[in-house]
């Protein structure tokens, strides 16, 4: 009796586990969603990934009822042990040819379909992807297709969000100035890791405009979790426009603004040692020039200068949107999605919450190797953004000035 | 009980207790010879433990009796070459310690193996009356140190002398002697290990032979000297100074450091018919301009197809250091290959740690000697 209760237990807590893992494998909006593919080169995967589970789960499910048949039917009844006998030659082949059939057939359309995913030949612009600790950096070449088809007059650089035009064959030149990490866009195309004085090749075409998420998939430290990206997909007018936004000349604050001219000063004074806003002025005039390379392990920062036409900060970690402007965004149609996504962000849709926590205590949100006095293993040089000590008034300040950096 | 051969292990490991203790005094506490001077002691005082737990591995050592009556116990009467190797070890010493201390060093371990194998030759020639056990015995000392270290000894001729041939030999026809020198080894070691009746006399003859002729090869290409671009960059001192003036052939100082097989190349720099050219993964035909990941070590491999010498430097901004008193000193960031022949290769490694905007002279590659030869680096 005790045992007939307990083995339905077993059976429920199975059957529950089993139905909750099936339910959760079946979510509509996943971001990060592999069956979803939103490009060619994404679809390319998909169009092979899906067959081979297919004839996979087939195998598998005769392997599990096989192996069930034979446990129940021949299980222990105290019966003789039957004859015990050494080889079956027919068998044997069989059960050798067809798994080395199926894995032919299986390879012959993976060999064409990795061949087809490493082309470079149609490649019409080009974007160096570069990974450090916790963020990925996009700088985009005045070179080539990229300044005479692309309108890329001089060099443009971002963070967390890749921005690229719709229907066009980008290949990404990825690296990494620390550690190994891996660049992966689901719906847009596989893995490429980047490592460190190595350059990896990875395409990608996004079919329709809209933001595609993805997560860096090698293991590469504290913030391993928060180090995450975007890829923004615009109709080729946005793309332009977008462009032309990106190589605006750097503008200061007006002096309505006061708050804003208060924290370009701030800026100058605290952020600019690390992070570069291009075309800031310092006090006597010369171009502000960042030193990454002084204060920080991977020699790089995020460059701000158009911070505010992203949705996120701190290596695509957080929103710089609220969720409702975010879902605004992200549930954009096709036709809207272009303008919505170049307003940027405005004062009304700051995520002020976790932009402040940010500037008041950086390592508090995100753990980063940024104890000042546990920096003798780096020599001296900090692994992420170090909690500042900002004063409410300045981070008002500070914030002020962020919001013009469109 | 303890026993002979574990005497002589303890007594060694005394001495070397001893010898310890002196390093440390006349070193001024250093702690590395007496680490392994200790750690040499604690091994022969376990040796010794272990020969009197087995009792010398013989039960007939152990009757000292018999020993003291034997004929081995009495005074060797063979010839010995120790006195002769020793005396030539003690010279080495004395002339080391004014004239090379690689001499010097040589010497002290030739003069521990010299006196290390007397004594041991001596204790063993007392074993017994047999000549053969006797040798037997010795053997059982000696061998667990004698085979490796002199399978090391010759390893270390091996290597050297092959060295120096490799070093001798010019860049184009070392990958060849290399190549058939493997596949000879390759061959002669397969033809050995097939043919199990061959003799162990042929094999250790012929082995010699080749050992004789190695040695002496590398020898004779050691007196000849390395091959001529080694021999410049020597003479340039090319670790020393900044490498891509005029005068200097020879450059590549982070060759060693920076370039290796994990990099990869992210540009080709071509000199073709006084052109300049890059090709780039990503890029179609040939660029005038190049992108480089900012402070990231990015590789570029300059091929010279031109029919004069040239060499490729890479120029990256400028670094202004502050002497005082309002003096300061601009130094050019730069890097650069050999002068390198027609159809030869080199990569260089850089991190170019500012974007370009940041330099008031945009980066570049260029060829000196080729006018308008020039490649603009892009770093955002």
């Amino acid at each position: 009796m005790k045992s007939s209760r307990r083995w339905s237990r077993v059976m429920k807590l199975t059957v529950s586990l089993s139905t909750l893992a099936f339910v959760a494998g079946c979510a509509k909006d996943a971001p990060q969603d592999t069956w979803q593919p939103a490009g060619p080169n994404a679809e390319k995967i998909d169009n092979l990934q899906r067959p081979i589970f297919y004839i996979a789960g087939i195998v598998g499910v005769i392997v599990f009822a096989a192996v069930a048949w034979v446990v129940f039917r021949y299980r222990d009844r105290g019966q003789a042990l039957p004859e015990q006998s050494h080889g079956k030659p027919a068998l044997e082949i069989t059960l050798t040819v067809i798994p080395v059939l199926i894995l032919i057939g299986v390879a012959v359309p993976t060999v064409g379909t990795i061949f087809d995913l490493a082309k470079t030949s149609d490649t019409e612009m080009t974007i160096n992807v570069t990974g450090q600790q916790w963020w990925w950096e996009y700088d985009y070449p005045a070179v080539g297709d990229n300044k005479s088809e692309f309108g890329i007059e001089s060099p443009i650089v971002t963070s967390g969000q890749l921005v690229i035009p719709e229907g066009t064959k980008v290949l990404l030149r990825v690296t990494s100035r620390d550690v190994i990490h891996s660049y992966w866009i689901p719906k847009l195309n596989g893995k490429k890791d980047g490592v460190p004085g190595r350059v990896h090749l990875l395409r990608i075409e996004g079919s329709k405009p809209g933001i595609y998420a993805g997560q860096c998939t090698e293991f590469c430290g504290l913030s391993h979790a928060y180090m995450r990206m975007e890829a923004v997909v615009l109709s080729k007018a946005d793309y332009a426009a977008w462009v032309a936004n990106q190589l605006e000349p750097y503008s200061s604050p007006s002096a309505d603004n006061a708050l804003a001219v208060e924290g370009e000063k701030l800026f100058l004074q605290q952020c600019s040692r690390c992070h570069q806003v291009n075309g800031l002025l310092n006090s006597d005039g010369t171009p502000n020039i960042a030193a990454p390379d002084q204060y920080l392990v991977s020699g790089a920062a995020p460059n701000l200068t158009n911070l505010m036409t992203r949705n996120t900060f701190a290596g695509a970690a957080w929103d710089l949107l609220t969720p409702e402007c975010r879902d605004d965004v992200w549930n954009a149609s096709s036709e809207e999605f272009g303008a919505k996504y170049l307003a940027g962000v405005s004062e009304e849709c700051l995520n002020q919450k976790d932009l402040r926590e940010w500037l008041r205590n950086a390592p508090e949100k995100k753990p980063m190797y940024a104890d000042p006095t546990k920096l003798a293993e780096t020599g001296g040089k900090y692994r992420g953004m170090p909690a500042l000590g900002l004063t409410e008034d300045q981070i008002n300040a500070l914030v002020a000035y962020l919001l013009e950096r469109k | 009980m303890i026993t002979t051969g574990s005497k002589l292990l303890y007594g060694l490991g005394t001495a070397t207790s001893l010898a310890a203790i002196v390093w440390f005094i006349a070193n001024d506490g250093g702690v590395l010879g007496v680490v392994s001077l200790s750690f040499l002691a604690v091994a022969l005082f376990f040796l010794g433990a272990i020969a009197s737990y087995v009792r010398d591995g013989h039960v007939l050592s152990t009757e000292t009796a018999a020993h003291a009556s034997s004929n081995a116990a009495q005074r060797s009467v063979g010839r010995s070459w120790f006195p002769f190797g020793t005396a030539f070890a003690v010279g080495m010493v004395a002339v080391g310690m004014v004239s090379s201390p690689g001499i010097f060093k040589v010497g002290i371990c030739l003069l521990f193996a010299m006196l290390g194998e007397w004594l041991i030759k001596n204790w063993s020639d007392r074993a017994s009356a047999d000549a053969n056990y006797n040798e037997k015995v010795r053997a059982w000392v000696v061998h667990p140190l004698e085979i490796p270290v002199g399978g090391a000894l010759l390893l270390a001729v091996i290597v050297l002398s092959f060295s120096r041939i490799m070093l001798s030999l010019s860049k184009e026809s070392g990958p060849f002697v290399f190549a058939i020198a493997g596949a000879l080894v390759l061959f002669f070691g397969t033809m050995v290990s097939l043919r199990r009746g061959a003799s162990r006399r042929v094999v250790g003859v012929a082995a010699g032979v080749v050992l004789v002729a190695l040695s002496g090869t590398g020898i004779a290409f050691a007196i000849d000297g390395e091959r001529h671009e080694l021999t410049v960059a020597a003479e340039e001192d090319h670790f020393a100074h900044r490498p891509c003036g005029e005068e200097a052939e020879e450059a590549d100082e982070d060759a060693g450091r920076a370039v290796s097989a994990k990099s990869s190349v992210a540009a080709t720099v071509i000199l073709r018919d006084g052109r300049l050219f890059a090709e780039m993964d990503g890029w179609a035909g040939e660029l005038d301009a190049i992108t480089l990941q900012r402070s990231n070590p990015s590789t570029i491999l300059f091929i010279n197809e031109d029919d004069h010498e040239h060499r490729m430097v890479i120029t990256y901004g400028k670094t202004t250091e502050d002497l005082g008193g309002g003096v300061t000193r601009d130094t050019v960031l730069e890097s650069c290959t050999s002068l390198i022949g027609q159809g030869g290769t080199q990569a260089v490694s850089v991190v170019i740690p500012k974007p370009s905007f940041a330099s008031e002279e945009p980066y570049s590659i260029t060829v000196p000697g080729v006018e308008g030869a020039s490649i603009e680096i892009q770093v955002p």
